[in-house]
């Protein structure tokens, strides 16, 4: 077996990495962990103040601190039942702008660009570009500026508070961020007309679900008391949880979600998809020349969704500023005197939806939930890696697996400090079938399922074992039998579904292979054969939970009887099941 | 000296990448900075990273892992000089609270559950724990100006200033009020200067965000903020929240005077 490692992801926030597993001609596994340990933040913010609160948890993530910020204090606002002016709004959701500036041009310049025009970094590309590279710094220093002139610093500020800002930046200070605004626009437009002709390969390409924040009024906005999920559901803020029911997985500190059993994605990507029709002026302008349905269902789109947004903020500043000087007051800390509640703050960190929840008794928080963009992002990146490792794989380009997958998980913008860096490939020739069936065996009780015709030499490889595991006691059947069973029971349990089969993975006859049913269904050479025996009621997790034990058949010949090399693969198989 | 250019390497530990981000939001300076020394690896700026012999090595972030244990010491016996940036690498970072190992493995199991986990995880401890650190840059993050000060005295050959300095005295230079005198539980006077007193400029009162001053009179400052008034476990519990694994000895200092 093959194995593809990207250990430490180049060109991200944090250090991650992700892994390809290629078993002869299937993708057995990808898997995006982060490399980083845990830092047990929701832990250590129990008996914290609301005050000691905000200033800590945004130190979880340097590039989305003022998010963070903005969650948390919105959540405790919500807890503590207190109500700000609208214009600590408009300067809240100025400074936001700061950061989606800031973190988009980062990344789209420095971090994702060099990937499309095959330099190592941006820096070797400022030979050629000197031009964007310089402006795009300019684009990113003046973001930073306009997070420290309103909330103290470039990272982890700390001017805003519950209740408002420690002191309000002068009129001045507001009017040369208009100014400076609108000088960017040329170079704005000309970033946009960039990233959204650059030559996005199509692979990967499947649907998926878009989750983002809902923003008042028919608005476009980073923040909403409501989450939209692109099948037209909502949610309102405090039951955030039907989103992100959190799971944990052994190869990362980040804690996982799926909406109903399905990966979604979060982000630029998803906030297009979901509200680009909510585009005004400019930006709906270009939304409406540039928006196709490749955006559907493209991660790599997410780079030009990004470049959309940062127009949006452009001409959103210079509107924000005026709302904000139309009084010449500057409003004081809302006081506040509760001691108990919960609350919950949404908000569209530049990566996607971000969620701080809060329980507070005796003026202390007692419980505390966080749910980071690139933690909710995780299933979906994996998902899309393996059918952009399989759909290469059948394509004989297993060459392009390492940097197709480098490029995806940089599309996605991971922040891994806010989740917990990135890919290598590595090969290895070890197929350790045996050691993962062990392994499943000691985790949950599987349900063998055996396909094959009896009379068709090797391919009764399937309902011979399946007879043999009946007498060991295991709970085994037919894929025949299945329908008439309690499907329905049985799909809604735990339990691991093992389908047994004869199966040409470009093998030697009698080799077995244990792999993923997932990795099967996005094969062209192999999904046919499955597909028939896959019950529809299947969710995402049980499919993910599911594999394919296959042998490779020596022949398959009307009449004839097993090979001995496959009867001796079957023999070693009922060996490890016996213990 | 010879003309050789510096080989230094950038890297990051578990925290949250404030610090090397610190670097890329030196706009103006960055090119100068890629072209005055041989950046060999930088993960979040480059891919074409070469792990080799270094003359400097700027590691941010703390120790939480067994793996981060082993590349640690790996960078150490590669580098000529080892300089711990920011608040995680000096003291291991907020998340450095829970030092006794009972009490994290419980707060662990409340998180993660008793699932298995592949990287090995240990309790967060700053660089200096388990290798030699030859200068400390503080901050969280660090400021670009202290990062930039710091960094051409490294290219130039000079050993880089230290700061001992609390925050009060760059309110002292700016004229702040002093929030102490208000009534607010400012850490100021035990704080590592390098910020500029940011939260005292906006009214506010200093968290502590630079880790511990050398020579900051902790216990001056907890039994005048106990004589204003304030709770001693709010006290207590201000103090450790940016102090991680360093704050034991200033309570151990405490708790013989009590």
């Amino acid at each position: 077996m093959k194995k593809i490692t990207i250990d430490h992801l180049p060109r991200v926030e944090g250090n991650g990495g992700i892994t390809a597993l290629i078993d002869g001609q299937t993708v057995a596994e990808v898997k995006f962990y982060i490399n980083e340990g845990p830092r047990l933040i929701e832990r250590l913010v129990i008996g914290r103040t609301p005050e000691e609160d905000v200033s800590l948890t945004p130190r979880i993530c340097a590039i989305c601190t003022v998010s963070h910020k903005l969650a948390a204090v919105r959540a405790m606002e919500n807890a503590l039942q207190l109500t700000v002016p609208s214009k600590t709004n408009l300067l809240r959701e100025l400074m936001h702008m700061g950061e989606m500036i800031e973190s988009h041009s980062l990344h789209i310049y420095y971090l994702a660009l060099p990937d499309y025009l095959g330099y190592p970094n941006a820096i070797a590309m400022a030979s050629e570009y000197e031009f964007e590279v310089k402006i795009a710094l300019e684009m990113k220093n003046f973001a930073n500026h306009i997070m420290k002139v309103i909330n103290g610093r470039f990272v982890h500020g700390e001017n805003t508070v519950i209740g408002g800002f420690g002191k309000w930046p002068s009129r001045d200070e507001l009017l040369w961020i208009k100014s400076r605004a609108i000088q960017f626009m040329p170079f704005v437009l000309k970033t946009v007309d960039l990233f959204c002709t650059l030559n996005y390969p199509d692979i990967p390409e499947a649907e998926t679900l878009y989750a983002c924040c809902l923003p008042p009024d028919d608005k476009f906005g980073f923040w909403g008391e409501e989450i939209l999920v692109s099948n037209g559901d909502h949610l309102f803020r405090d039951d955030y949880r039907q989103l992100t029911n959190e799971f944990v997985v052994p190869h990362s500190y980040a804690r996982r979600s799926r909406y109903q059993g399905q990966p979604y994605s979060v982000g630029a990507l998803a906030r297009i998809n979901n509200l680009g029709e909510r585009l005004e002026s400019e930006a709906g302008r270009m939304f409406r020349k540039y928006f196709n349905e490749h955006w559907k269902k493209n991660p790599l789109y997410n780079n030009a969704a990004q470049a959309l947004e940062i127009l949006y903020c452009f001409e959103r500043i210079p509107q924000l500023v005026d709302e904000i000087l139309e009084t010449d007051d500057f409003p004081e800390i809302v006081p506040y005197e509760a001691r108990e509640g919960k609350g919950t703050g949404l908000v569209e960190a530049p990566r996607g939806l971000l969620i701080h929840h809060y329980a507070l008794e005796d003026g202390l928080v007692k419980e505390a939930d966080i749910i980071t963009p690139t933690a909710q992002n995780a299933e979906d990146i994996e998902r899309y890696g393996v059918i952009a490792a399989q759909t290469l794989l059948d394509q004989g380009k297993e060459e392009a697996i390492r940097d197709r997958l480098d490029i995806l998980v940089r599309a996605y913008d991971p922040c891994i400090s806010c989740s917990v860096h990135l890919a290598e490939v590595r090969k290895v020739e070890d197929n350790n079938w045996q050691k993962r069936l062990q392994e499943i065996k000691s985790q949950k009780s599987p349900l063998f399922i055996g396909i094959g015709n009896p009379n068709e030499g090797d391919d009764a490889a399937g309902p011979v074992l399946i007879a043999s595991l009946k007498e060991l006691g295991y709970p085994a059947l037919l894929a025949s039998e299945l329908k008439e069973k309690e499907l329905p029971q049985r799909l809604n349990s735990e339990e691991i579904l093992i389908f047994v089969d004869a199966v040409n993975a470009g093998k030697k006859p009698g080799e077995i292979v244990l792999i993923p049913l997932l990795s099967v269904l996005h094969s062209s050479t192999l999904s046919h054969r499955f597909i028939p025996f896959i019950p529809h009621q299947m969710s995402y997790s049980q499919l993910k939970n599911s594999y394919v034990l296959g042998i490779q058949p020596k022949q398959l010949k009307h009449r004839s009887q097993l090979s001995a090399e496959v009867r001796q693969a079957l023999h070693k198989i009922t060996e490890i099941l016996k213990n | 000296m010879d003309n050789r250019k510096l080989k230094i390497g950038i890297y990051e530990l578990t925290g949250c990448a404030g610090d090397a981000l610190m670097i890329l939001n030196c706009e103006k300076e960055l090119l100068d900075i890629f072209q005055a020394v041989d950046i060999q690896s930088f993960l979040m700026a480059k891919s074409d990273n070469i792990e080799g012999e270094l003359d400097v090595a700027l590691v941010e972030g703390s120790v939480t892992t067994e793996k981060e244990i082993e590349e640690l010491k790996d960078i150490r016996q590669r580098s000529r000089i080892v300089v711990a940036l920011g608040l995680c690498a000096t003291v291991g970072g907020i998340q450095a609270r829970f030092q006794n190992p009972q009490e994290w493995q419980e707060h662990f199991r409340k998180v993660y559950g008793d699932t298995s986990m592949e990287l090995k995880a240990t309790v967060s401890k700053p660089i200096d724990a388990y290798v030699k650190v030859d200068f400390y840059l503080p901050g969280c993050p660090i400021s670009k100006e202290q990062f930039l000060h710091f960094f051409t005295r490294i290219v130039k050959g000079t050993p880089p200033e230290e700061y001992p300095r609390p925050v009060c005295v760059t309110c002292k230079y700016k004229e702040n009020d002093c929030l102490l005198k208000r009534g607010l539980l400012c850490l100021g006077p035990l704080t590592s200067d390098g910020c500029g007193a940011v939260c005292p400029s906006h009214n506010l009162p200093c968290v502590g965000c630079w880790g511990p001053v050398k020579g900051g009179n902790w216990t001056s400052e907890f039994y005048l903020l106990k004589e204003k008034g304030f709770d001693v476990e709010a006290i207590r519990k201000r103090m450790a929240n940016y102090s991680g694994a360093k704050i034991s000895e200033f309570f151990k200092q405490l708790d013989r005077r009590d």
